[in-house]
């Protein structure tokens, strides 16, 4: 156990902090603050300056650093990714506006895809394909292997008839990686298959869907007769449900340290509104503050300790815990921000308080949290069962 | 930040892990509880790792987590946890044999409001297994220190039966001389987060004792821990326990390197051992149900030390209100 990673790693960090202050774009800079990225980019979902930063990130081998170069990368130790990820994090600089497409899908295709498919990797992770997840329906929430979007399997081609619902990025979208169910007579996690479906095939509509906090962002997705064609099928016909597996898992594993760093920030920033209330001598205030920061320091050496576990090749069940714990942390900080400015907790009114609503905002915007990509309580099940090895209730 | 462990600590850990469970049972705390000698053959065993006193704190953290998963009662902690680090710290001559495993010692610094800072209290209080120790070193107002062998002494008890706890005299006989204020400061720090890691490790206790129950125990025909209720409380029980043992880990990692965020992890490593530990026996007892309210069952000797350990050097919400001190 040691505090300071090897000079070499420590040369790696520099030269990304050479590339940062070089390249960084003044809107990406002092980044993300309290609210989501869709609120700083003026209302557009992918703002041009954002796609041409995810490109320069990925034409200097600074996108996805532990991938080879032709990947957007430089073959990095899996020490430099967590010290690039920490990099960014403390910075505040964003790497893309759109996770599905470098987070999920490259590592999907890369995983389980043709050799055709591999070769749309590099435009999903330079962002030049904008894609989405075709996963959650109306009856298919928590139970994602319950999904009914149904795909009928003919010789060349799937044809798509179903629905979609909170599909982020959809109106954007060039292509979705989609789930659906090839056989509806199988038991229903062995009836799933993933295929690529592009947006502007003849029978898709997109109807876009507010989030609570007034933003866009996501979308209903309806699918009527599409034509897919078979080769567009990822993997084994029927063999999607180990897709989800690990498309889950590649979302999971690297997103601690922006999880906390993003705590980080928004407990500086309750202090320092603690004292422009003029509340910070208060002493519940004070204790209520050091336990926010007391969660936050502790889960951040959770994510390091997760970490070294996974650099050894163990599973890691540390990195289980993060999402939860840090979602639910993030949901709490917020709350606590309203708190703060007493009767004024609620406003969001721009003529009236200085805050103008971004902690009430934020708390809002936090509850996507604890609910997308695995409730807080399917989070807790998951431990449970296959970290502590409980049995399956019935 | 590298949490790997290396060899050497793997070794530490796992020769303590077999150390402690083969020489302290239940039992063992069960005799304890009646007459303290009881815990003289589990000495005998220790005395020759007494050279952690002296060594990275982070070794001896990784042997006081497998102490505190077995609720070990004798004079191990006072005397590499407290007692060595001050005699190093202040050049005392009694170190040697400290280190040797021939002498024991125990520390008094916290006055009659429990607070372990230097003060000029008569009376020093909640210093471990003072009537069982070769000396006692005091520390007071200056800050001076004196090592006596045979102060006045009275038992304070608590909840816990497997640590005692004394009120010490100050005689006006003491002979005291001046040391350093940072070396204090820095060997209570250094005893929190030992005392955080031994925490981690009754917390570990608990839970393991209640996942296990869990398992085994059928009602309506099925383990409880199908339930989802019972799983969701373990699932908050290990995350507890897990940013804990990590919040500890770093704070004598911080330590060791005098790194200038150690203060502030200090305060974390024990708020968060405590939140974990308190978590581990309250829902601990509650997932046992009637079993666990019973005398017979080990499991109140874990609470018990717990919850005793939790309010030593500094209470949870002490240590958030010094936390609080340096976030504003």
């Amino acid at each position: 156990m040691q505090l300071a990673w090897s000079p070499e790693d420590e040369a790696f960090r520099a030269e990304l902090v050479a590339f940062l202050d070089e390249h960084v774009p003044p809107e990406a800079a002092g980044g993300f603050d309290y609210a989501d990225a869709a609120d700083r980019s003026g209302g557009e979902l992918l703002p041009d300056w954002a796609r041409a930063w995810q490109a320069t990130l990925f034409d200097h081998g600074w996108m996805i650093p532990g991938y080879p170069p032709e990947l957007g990368g430089r073959n990095c130790t899996p020490v430099q990714t967590l010290i690039y990820l920490e990099e960014m994090a403390s910075r505040r600089v964003l790497r893309s506006f759109h996770f599905p497409g470098y987070a999920i899908v490259a590592p999907s295709l890369l995983e389980f895809g043709t050799e055709a498919q591999r070769e749309i990797v590099p435009a999903a992770i330079r962002g030049d394909t904008v894609w989405c997840i075709g996963m959650s329906e109306p009856n298919a929430g928590s139970d994602l292997a319950g999904l009914q979007t149904r795909a009928e399997v003919h010789d060349d081609r799937f044809v798509i008839n179903g629905q979609k619902v909170w599909t982020s990025y959809a109106t954007i979208a060039q292509k979705c990686f989609c789930y659906v169910r090839t056989d509806p007579t199988a038991p229903k996690h062995r009836g799933i298959s993933t295929v690529i479906v592009d947006m502007d095939t003849p029978g898709i509509e997109i109807r876009p869907l507010r989030h609570l906090s007034g933003v866009g962002g996501f979308a209903e997705v309806f699918f009527t007769d599409v034509e897919v064609p078979r080769e567009n099928l990822v993997g084994e016909l029927n063999g999607g449900w180990r897709i989800t597996q690990g498309s889950l898992a590649h979302e999971r594993a690297g997103l601690w340290v922006d999880g906390v760093a993003r705590l980080e920030t928004t407990i500086e920033g309750l202090v320092d509104l603690a004292r422009r209330r003029g509340v910070d001598r208060d002493a519940t205030v004070r204790r209520r503050m050091a336990e926010l920061y007391e969660r936050a320091a502790s889960l951040r050496a959770l994510g390091y300790k997760g970490f070294a576990s996974f650099a050894q090749g163990s599973s890691a069940p540390e990195h289980s815990f993060m999402k939860m714990a840090t979602s639910e942390l993030s949901k709490e900080c917020f709350e606590a921000g309203m708190q703060l400015q007493g009767a004024y907790g609620a406003v969001v009114d721009p003529d009236r308080g200085e805050e103008q609503g971004r902690w009430a905002l934020g708390f809002l915007t936090s509850f996507a949290g604890t609910i997308a990509g695995g409730s807080a309580e399917i989070q807790r099940n998951i431990i449970a069962q296959r970290v502590l090895g409980l049995p399956r209730g019935t | 930040m590298d949490f790997s462990l290396t060899g050497h600590q793997q070794l530490v850990q796992e020769t303590a892990r077999q150390l402690f469970t083969r020489e302290c049972p239940t039992t063992l705390l069960r005799g304890h509880i009646e007459d303290p000698a009881a815990s003289d053959p589990l000495w005998r065993h220790l005395r020759e790792f007494t050279p952690l006193g002296d060594g990275p704190l982070t070794d001896l953290c990784l042997f006081l987590e497998e102490a505190g998963h077995v609720a070990a009662p004798g004079p191990f902690f006072a005397t590499t946890a407290l007692f060595a680090p001050l005699l190093a710290a202040t050049g005392d001559e009694r170190l040697a044999a400290t280190l040797a495993g021939d002498t024991t010692g125990t520390v008094a610094i916290a006055g009659t409001d429990g607070i372990w800072l230097p003060n000029n209290d008569p009376v020093k209080t909640f210093v471990p297994e003072a009537d069982r120790v070769d000396w006692v070193a005091i520390v007071a107002d200056g800050p001076v220190l004196g090592v006596v062998d045979s102060p006045t002494i009275r038992q304070v008890h608590t909840v816990d039966t497997t640590r005692r706890f004394f009120e010490v005299d100050v005689e006006p006989d003491v002979a005291f001389r001046a040391i350093d204020a940072d070396a204090v400061e820095a060997i209570v720090q250094r005893a929190t987060v030992a005392l955080a890691a031994e925490m981690v490790g009754t917390a570990r206790r608990l839970f393991e004792l209640t996942l296990q129950y869990a398992k085994e125990r059928v009602q309506f025909d099925v383990p409880i821990g199908s339930f989802q209720a019972i799983q969701h409380k373990l699932a908050d029980m290990a995350l507890d326990l897990e940013r804990a043992t990590s919040a500890v880990q770093y704070a004598a990692m911080t330590v060791d390197a005098k790194d200038a965020d150690r203060t502030r992890a200090v305060h974390v490593a024990k708020a968060a051992a405590g939140a974990a530990a308190k978590r581990a026996a309250k829902d601990g007892i509650q997932i046992h149900g009637g079993i666990g309210y019973t005398w017979e069952h080990d499991l109140h000797l874990f609470i018990r030390r717990a919850y005793a350990s939790e309010y030593w050097l500094g209470s949870s919400e002490w240590h958030r209100d010094r936390l609080a001190d340096l976030l504003f």
